[in-house]
């Protein structure tokens, strides 16, 4: 699958030592405990696969799962219909239809049928999910634990509704638990820094700035929960053949608080910390499940307290938010510490910047006009910024700079008007359809991808342009080199000082390879010698890629000096246009804003 | 200390000597934490009473001194399983399940195989020893037995139309209503009409309404609903101003019932016993007094207690605890007095044929109408 090209070997690295970690752990405990020792792991590699489909949508988008559990319920009544042996199911399952009577199948065809409802319960359930917002959306996955329960209850024909679904054969084994839990650290690690994944992650950090980067941020949050849907399905079809007896009861808030907690605990950036969260849970409870019954020591003989596991959970779960909110694990994955870079030189350096094109565009703005109910927040507005040049954007606060920038990014809808890149209209294009059309942006509050690599953040742009992983991550370092934070490019956004901010958010807009860039007050909170640098870095741009940029500022001496054209915008109304020079001299912009300036202070 | 203790298991495991040959080992896998820690609880009291009894006076069958290997389950099913696979490795001789189906039914999977006679602390639902196999038993009154019992009283009663309330959310709350319906319609009654609610809604006007509507009124209202449905319903349903009498199930066998007041004047319902003057259940209360300074707070302590006691029988009529040995003495059991009245497992799908106690509650008080064992020919199939 192209999904998986273009990982950094790093990723296939951490992947080898987490499944190594968790397969020594689990012949550990086998080998020091025997029959009990193999009892626990599986049941522990069960809870490991269980966590990790919950990391692959929750840990990549960011928002926690409560629904995960009942798919697991799906999985574990598909595969517990399809191996049930005939004789039990005649009279466990009198009413099931015909096509389903008897099938007697094995584990591994019943998890292709499985896998199969997954993925169409995964589909469909992301239909609405995709379309929520992220807080939103966590409330929503609870509607669907609580729907799902009732569904697998009225379905008594099939699941005996509330009543224990039993003859389930008991056909996970150890072995069986250990190749789930290997096979989805490979799949969790690998997908981390997949296309699919680094997306994802985008989303999780700045769902506005991950649009803007070309980002679709429901279309990959759908194919995330599709894919953690069907994993989840997967890991509850085994469940229940470990249990060989349920109902479901048994996949509802219970098993939900379990899984959740080992997310919270281990971390839920890192695949590493669904598998240490998980590990380290199940041990707390096997340990205090061991004390619990008493202890006797021959001399010091110390009685039971039933209650021990739970209180442990608690505990571990309080002291997790309390001292180490990221979880045991933090923002690092197990494995070497290879940076992603090491293969780029191998990829193809040359990229264009700007794509190509036969002649000098323009994008245009043409009678827009923009109506709140009874306020016109914009009146007919027509302007045009033409490639390779330096258009400003200015007007006093409330003048609709911000209602105007939000409709040529696709944020908003005009009330009437178009906007036009080289003709093509791309009003009513979601953001992350203008971004791929071709218009990069920054914001006035920085909006970086806190928790990635800066060449992470740059490399999201890049592949939303639909260049391979390889071809990506050149582009991503070539525009981090032009902004000169190439040796920094394996550091966390979140750890950069104000203006390599600025810079990096510049770098991430150019790897759309824009054909117009809009920067949002750009200089705001730089210093004089970091805005100097700035218009040095803008001036090359154009110059070196016919980029046409829109530039908004309150710095009135930077856009007086960077602009080719102005455009003063004032109570809704485009006032004046023209040079530097004429506006300067334009005695309704002095009224209206400069004179406004001068008599405030 | 996990390695001490599975040295002790492992070294107990390889010289199994004759000089322990009497010693017996009883695995307990039972929820003494969780949602199920209100039946489990006072069953393990009562049962470890019991089998200090029994060692005291030589063991089961006068020669096997009981051990227990007490595990808690938390309400969980897969720790249920962990603990049923632990005990069975560890050899015990009879295994113990929690007061539920699906925990029961888990484990009994687990020792059916291991041919380990395994028994239902209060599971009442009657599929459990048929969904498991030959070594699967119940013991406390099954659901469609107390349903049949209930049936007949309302014909005794001379009711001619039910209305039944009933959840989808439980076996026991949606079966046991069924099961009614079932024989009171066989008896010549009919089911006048049938609501449904969600275990914790709380508020029940929609149903309310719905009986109050209902013309003719049902003769009689038959629900298997619990705390805290119940006495929301109850009060709901008499502020209404709806006065049928109302038959329920074991589920409020508990001082909330009693301590309703005006509303709860007139309600029947099942019970695995009541401490009647002069029946052996009071003389078990007193001695439970005496030992601990207070009476049992429920029925789960003399039900958990009976169970070494039918254990006894069995061995005793075996004369060995080899699990097919015991299987087929415990199978075979008939009219073993216990407190609660006598149990048989004859000719049952070992779900066994025993005395329910019919209760009315006046006043705050509760006073048995009725103790008997309901035919079995009456009793709908699980």
């Amino acid at each position: 699958m192209s999904l998986w090209v273009g990982v950094p070997a790093r990723a296939w690295a951490g992947a080898a030592v987490l499944i190594a970690c968790t397969g020594g752990l689990a012949l550990a405990v086998s080998l020091a405990f025997g029959g009990t020792g193999i009892n626990i792991a599986t049941l522990a590699l069960l809870q490991i696969a269980g966590v990790l489909a919950l990391a692959v949508f929750s840990g990549n988008s960011g928002i926690v799962s409560f629904g995960h559990s009942a798919f697991m319920g799906i999985g574990a009544y598909v595969a517990g219909v399809l191996t049930m042996p005939k004789g039990v199911q005649a009279s466990a399952l009198p009413h099931l239809p015909q096509w389903l009577q008897g099938q007697e199948l094995s584990l591994g065809t019943a998890l292709i049928a499985v896998a199969a409802a997954g993925l169409v319960a995964g589909y469909l359930s992301g239909i609405p999910l995709s379309r929520l917002s992220a807080g939103s959306a966590a409330i929503g996955t609870l509607a669907f634990l609580i729907i799902i329960h009732v569904t697998l209850i009225g379905a008594r024909d099939f699941t005996r509704g509330s009543q224990t679904f039993y003859g389930v054969p008991r056909l996970t084994t150890v072995f069986v638990a250990f190749a789930a839990a290997a096979l989805f650290i490979l799949v969790a690690r690998l997908l981390r820094d997949a296309p699919l994944g680094l997306k994802l992650r985008a989303t999780r950090e700045n769902e506005v700035a991950a649009a803007a980067a070309g980002v679709n941020v429901r279309a990959v949050r759908h194919a995330g929960w599709t894919l953690s849907i069907v994993m989840a399905a997967i890991a509850g079809a085994l469940y229940g053949h470990f249990l060989g007896a349920f109902s479901p009861k048994d996949f509802y808030f219970d098993l939900t608080f379990t899984l959740v907690s080992m997310l919270i605990v281990g971390g839920m950036l890192t695949v590493t910390g669904a598998v240490a969260g998980a590990v380290l849970l199940a041990g707390v409870v096997q340990i205090l499940r061991q004390a619990e019954t008493g202890i006797d020591l021959g001399f010091l003989s110390i009685p039971g307290v039933f209650g021990l596991p739970q209180l442990g959970m608690g505990l571990a779960l309080l002291l997790t938010i309390w001292r180490r909110p990221l979880g045991l694990a933090g923002l690092k994955e197990a494995g070497p510490d290879w940076p992603a870079s090491s293969r780029i030189n191998t990829a193809p350096p040359a990229v264009p910047a700007a794509r190509a094109r036969e002649t000098r565009g323009q994008l245009e703005v043409r009678n827009v006009s923009m109506r709140f109910g009874g306020l016109m927040a914009l009146e007919n507005i027509s302007f045009a910024v033409p490639a390779g040049k330096v258009t400003g954007l200015i007007g006093p606060n409330g003048a609709g700079k911000t209602t105007l920038i939000n409709i040529i990014c696709g944020q908003m809808r005009p009330s009437e008007g178009e906007v036009n890149i080289d003709g093509q209209p791309i009003t009513g294009m979601a953001a992350h359809e203008v971004a791929r059309a071709g218009l990069g942006r920054t914001f006035q509050n920085i909006r970086l991808f806190e928790r990635m690599t800066a060449l992470e953040n740059v490399t999201v742009a890049a592949l939303s342009m639909g260049h391979a992983a390889g071809p990506a991550q050149a582009i991503a370092m070539a525009q981090l080199e032009r902004l000169g934070l190439a040796s920094r490019s394996g550091q966390l956004a979140g750890a950069f000082a104000y203006g390599d901010r600025r810079r990096l958010e510049i770098a991430r807009a150019l790897a759309l390879s824009p054909r117009f860039l809009l920067l949002d007050e750009p200089a705001a909170g730089m210093n004089p010698a970091e805005t100097d640098e700035l218009v040095g870095i803008l001036a090359a741009l154009r110059a070196e890629h016919d980029i046409g940029l829109l530039v908004v500022e309150h710095d009135m001496r930077l856009i007086m000096r960077l602009s080719d054209t102005m455009v003063v915008l004032n109570k809704g109304q485009k006032i004046a246009e023209g040079t530097p020079q004429d506006i300067r001299n334009d005695p309704a912009v002095i009224e209206a804003y400069i004179g406004t300036r001068v008599h405030a202070h | 200390m996990k390695i001490f203790r599975f040295a002790a298991v492992a070294g107990a495991m390889l010289c199994a000597s004759p000089a322990l040959a009497e010693d017996i080992t009883i695995g307990l896998a039972t929820a003494q934490t969780g949602g199920l820690a209100f039946a489990d609880q006072p069953s393990l009291v009562g049962f470890k009473m019991a089998v200090e009894e029994i060692n005291a006076k030589g063991g089961l069958g006068g020669k096997y001194m009981m051990k227990l290997d007490i595990k808690d389950t938390r309400t969980d099913t897969a720790t249920t399983v962990q603990a049923a696979q632990e005990l069975v490795a560890a050899g015990v001789k009879v295994l113990i399940t929690p007061c539920d189906a699906d925990p029961s039914i888990a484990a009994g999977q687990i020792s059916q195989p291991a041919m380990i006679p395994t028994l239902t602390f209060c599971g009442t639902t009657p599929t459990i020893p048929g969904a498991v196999g030959d070594y699967m038993f119940g013991t406390y009154p099954a659901d469609n037995g107390q349903a049949a019992l209930l049936a007949i009283h309302a014909m005794t009663k001379g009711y001619k139309s039910a209305y039944i309330l009933k959840s989808p959310d439980s076996a026991y709350t949606l079966r046991l209503p069924e099961y009614f319906a079932e024989v009171f319609t066989k008896k010549g009654g009919t089911i006048a009409g049938e609501g449904s609610y969600t275990i914790g809604q709380q508020d029940f006007a929609a149903e309310v309404t719905k009986i109050k509507a209902m013309n003719p009124a049902p003769d009689v209202i038959m629900t298997s609903a619990y705390e805290p449905d119940f006495p929301a319903f109850l009060q709901q349903l008499r502020g209404a101003g709806v006065t049928a009498p109302v038959l329920g199930s074991d589920g409020i066998d508990s001082p909330t019932t009693t301590g309703l007041g005006a509303v709860a004047d007139g309600i029947v319902h099942t019970t695995a016993g009541y401490p009647a003057d002069g029946t052996p259940l009071r003389a078990f209360y007193d001695k439970f007094k005496a030992a601990t300074g207070a009476e049992p707070e429920t029925v789960y302590v003399a039900t958990g207690y009976e169970i070494p006691y039918i254990l006894d029988a069995a061995v005793t009529a075996a004369g060995s605890v080899e699990g097919p040995a015991l299987r087929d003495a415990l199978a075979n059991l008939k009219d073993v007095e216990v407190l609660t009245g006598k149990i048989t497992y004859a000719g049952t799908n070992r779900m066994p044929n025993r005395d329910i106690t019919l209760v009315e509650i006046q006043g705050g008080k509760r006073k048995p109408i009725l103790t008997a064992t309901p035919d079995p020919a009456d009793v709908p199939a699980p």
